[in-house]
């Protein structure tokens, strides 16, 4: 028997499965991202280079923690626009604790860390108690960040970071970079809490219908404040990763972190509305995301016509996405 | 063995140890194409400028050795050097012959750089300058000096004594910073000038206008402006218009955009201090030319600050 037979053997013994598997709305964005993947690899003869992978990898990881955060929130039916100035801000405290204060470098980075989250409270306090719209409210305090930043740096960058925590932006792990590592340590984290605790079951019901979880004695302020700390955290991790790879604390930090994990986590089928989506899928946007950076640069396209091709590749990916997804309802 | 033959022989083994001599002489590797890639600090019109001076070099490169060059232009969409430095390494990825590199800020992009020199890729920079310790080409003029002249013209024409404003540009770009500072020096030098107020524009026209417009309703007695970078004047210029006060705030700009120039033209700006990004760009590509064929360069190539009258530019 050939293996094409043994496969149709099987498949016609258990039907529902592969059914199943292509009915995930995850299959949609992941078959995008490899035909980009696959497309770019037979396009430039560059793009497989073990650099230029650990330049994708690399890219990826401090954008992709941000989306992990920030697609939780989208989860809830929250927005943070906060995110990228909370990691600009902690990656500049960091940077002051360490060089101006002297602090152990270890010791900034988790003060850094506790400070992202506090600010992330901060958010979700005022969000939840005053009943105000997380995307009306953090268009507030991104200001509130982002002002901090220029106050505290006067606009200069922080420089003489030390070397030993520079190993967390600049070393590899078997030739993997160190946040790529970090941020799949955190990937794994994050599906496992929302996939498989009750706490993720929580957050897709509040994310559905915030009432109706409510009815079910669900304390649904009490994790959406949660949440809120958690995307905080994450993002001043993904500031501090940063401060590590360059050496410096740049006040420009996080200005490219706004947009594009919305983005990201919109492409990976993770609604604005809440409840639908996964943060695997919001990873694999951002990875789409990073991909087409990346070609864009490898096939030399002019500046000017890089945000048209990038945005045209985007709407093609989420038209495919889409397409597949009704083909699959209608087959179902 | 004659005389003959032993001159004969001499000769040959001079002619051959030349000949190795040549071969091994710096400059002299040559190849019939190059591939170079520019880095600019964001799409900028003031980049373009560097850009055509680029395209030049590779113009005079082809007519005069016939080897192709192709410039490859890949500028980050917004001043962050992240970006940058992203764009740097899928760059160094597709190994060109060289890169030149506007660096948005020589500490972060110094891991960027090093992967680069560790590829033996050519690297130049340019409007910039290299990390402490990194030697690296430079090419450029000096920020300080270009700002100082701006605001030395205007407390000329001010005789000394009036009110004024700074266009600070972007305040995280070390560019920027330092025009802004050396104004603030050259000002502090005069006790009958008073800084009455400080505007960011972040490199963008329509900012600049908004916040010179404010600057100037809130400061009814300003006398004068100066900017730290090239979108600030031409934004401060269109606010003047607007406001109906040409001819009694006075302008001196920097560098020079085509709507810089007409500023100048139309009388709403007295003069510009100006880099020479053509030159930055044309010598950017000229270095790295040189580099690939392996010869010597030097460590740092002055383009020098131009001072723009309507006068000088025969409007």
């Amino acid at each position: 028997m050939s293996d094409l037979q043994k496969a149709d053997a099987a498949q016609s013994k258990n039907p529902g499965m592969l059914k199943a598997v292509l009915r995930n709305p995850l299959m949609g964005v992941l078959a995008v991202l490899i035909v980009i993947f696959v497309a770019s690899s037979i396009l430039s003869p560059y793009f497989l280079t073990p650099y230029n992978m650990s330049v994708v990898g690399r890219g990826l990881a401090f954008v992709a923690l941000v989306t992990i955060g920030q697609a939780s929130l989208m989860l809830l039916g929250e927005l943070d626009l906060s995110l990228g100035t909370i990691g600009g801000l902690c990656g500049i405290v960091t940077g002051m604790l360490m060089v101006n204060a002297g602090m152990n470098p270890w010791l900034s980075c988790l003060l850094a860390l506790c400070l992202g989250a506090a600010l992330g409270f901060i958010n979700g306090f005022l969000t939840t108690a005053l009943r105000l719209h997380s995307l009306v409210l953090t268009i507030g305090t991104a200001g509130i960040y982002g002002g901090a930043i220029l106050v505290l740096t006067r606009g200069v960058a922080i420089t003489g970071i030390p070397p030993e925590i520079q190993f967390l932006g600049r070393g590899t792990v078997w030739g993997i970079p160190m946040p790529f590592v970090i941020m799949l340590v955190m990937l794994l984290c994050a599906v496992f809490l929302t996939l498989k605790t009750p706490f993720g079951r929580y957050m897709y019901a509040i994310g559905n219908n915030r009432d109706a979880a409510r009815m079910l004695g669900i304390r649904v302020d009490r994790i959406r404040v949660l949440v809120f700390v958690l995307a905080g955290a994450l993002s001043a991790l993904a500031g501090v990763l940063l401060v590590a790879r360059l050496g410096t604390a740049q006040p420009s930090i996080g200005n490219s972190w706004v947009l594009g994990p919305i983005a990201a986590a919109v492409i990976g089928g993770v609604a604005t509305t809440g409840g639908v989506g996964t943060i695997l899928g919001a990873i694999c946007g951002a990875a789409i995301i990073g991909i087409i950076e990346n070609i864009i640069v490898l096939f030399g396209v002019s500046p000017y016509w890089q945000g048209i091709v990038s945005g045209a590749i985007v709407v093609i990916a989420i038209s495919f996405d889409a397409i597949s997804r009704r083909w699959l309802r209608k087959e179902s | 063995m004659s005389k003959f033959t032993l001159t004969l022989a001499a000769l040959a083994c001079s002619v051959t140890a030349f000949a190795a001599v040549a071969q091994d002489a710096p400059g002299t590797k040559t190849a019939d194409s190059y591939r170079f890639v520019i880095v600019p600090k964001v799409v900028h019109p003031w980049f373009d400028k560097v850009n055509d001076g680029a395209q030049m070099a590779a113009v005079a490169i082809k007519a005069q050795t016939g080897s192709d060059v192709e410039i490859v232009y890949s500028a980050p969409q917004s001043a962050d050097v992240v970006q940058q430095n992203q764009i740097l390494e899928s760059s160094i990825a597709t190994r060109p012959d060289g890169i030149a590199v506007d660096l948005l800020d020589p500490a972060g992009n110094r891991a960027s750089l090093e992967d680069a020199k560790s590829q033996g890729i050519p690297l130049t920079l340019f409007d910039s300058v290299p990390p402490e310790g990194m030697a690296i080409p430079y090419i450029g003029s000096d920020f300080c000096e270009q700002a100082k002249i701006a605001s030395r013209r205007l407390v000329e024409l001010l005789d000394g004594k009036g009110k004024v404003a700074i266009m600070m540009g972007v305040p995280t770009a070390p560019n920027h910073s330092i025009r802004a500072e050396c104004h603030r020096e050259v000002f502090a030098e005069y006790p009958g000038i008073e800084v009455v107020a400080e505007g960011i524009d972040n490199d963008d026209i329509q900012v600049a206008q908004q916040q010179a417009a404010a600057i100037m309703q809130a400061n009814p007695e300003l006398d004068g402006w100066v900017a730290s970078d090239a979108a600030g004047p031409v934004g401060i210029g269109q606010a003047i218009v607007e406001a109906g006060k040409q001819g009694e705030v006075i302008l001196v700009g920097l560098d020079n955009l085509n709507e810089m120039i007409d500023l100048i033209r139309d009388g709403v700006a007295d003069s510009s201090s100006a880099s020479r990004p053509e030159l930055q760009g044309y010598w950017s590509v000229m270095l790295l030319w040189q580099q690939a064929t392996g010869a010597p360069v030097p460590s740092f190539i002055d383009t020098g600050n131009a001072f723009l009258t309507k006068d000088n530019l025969g409007l």
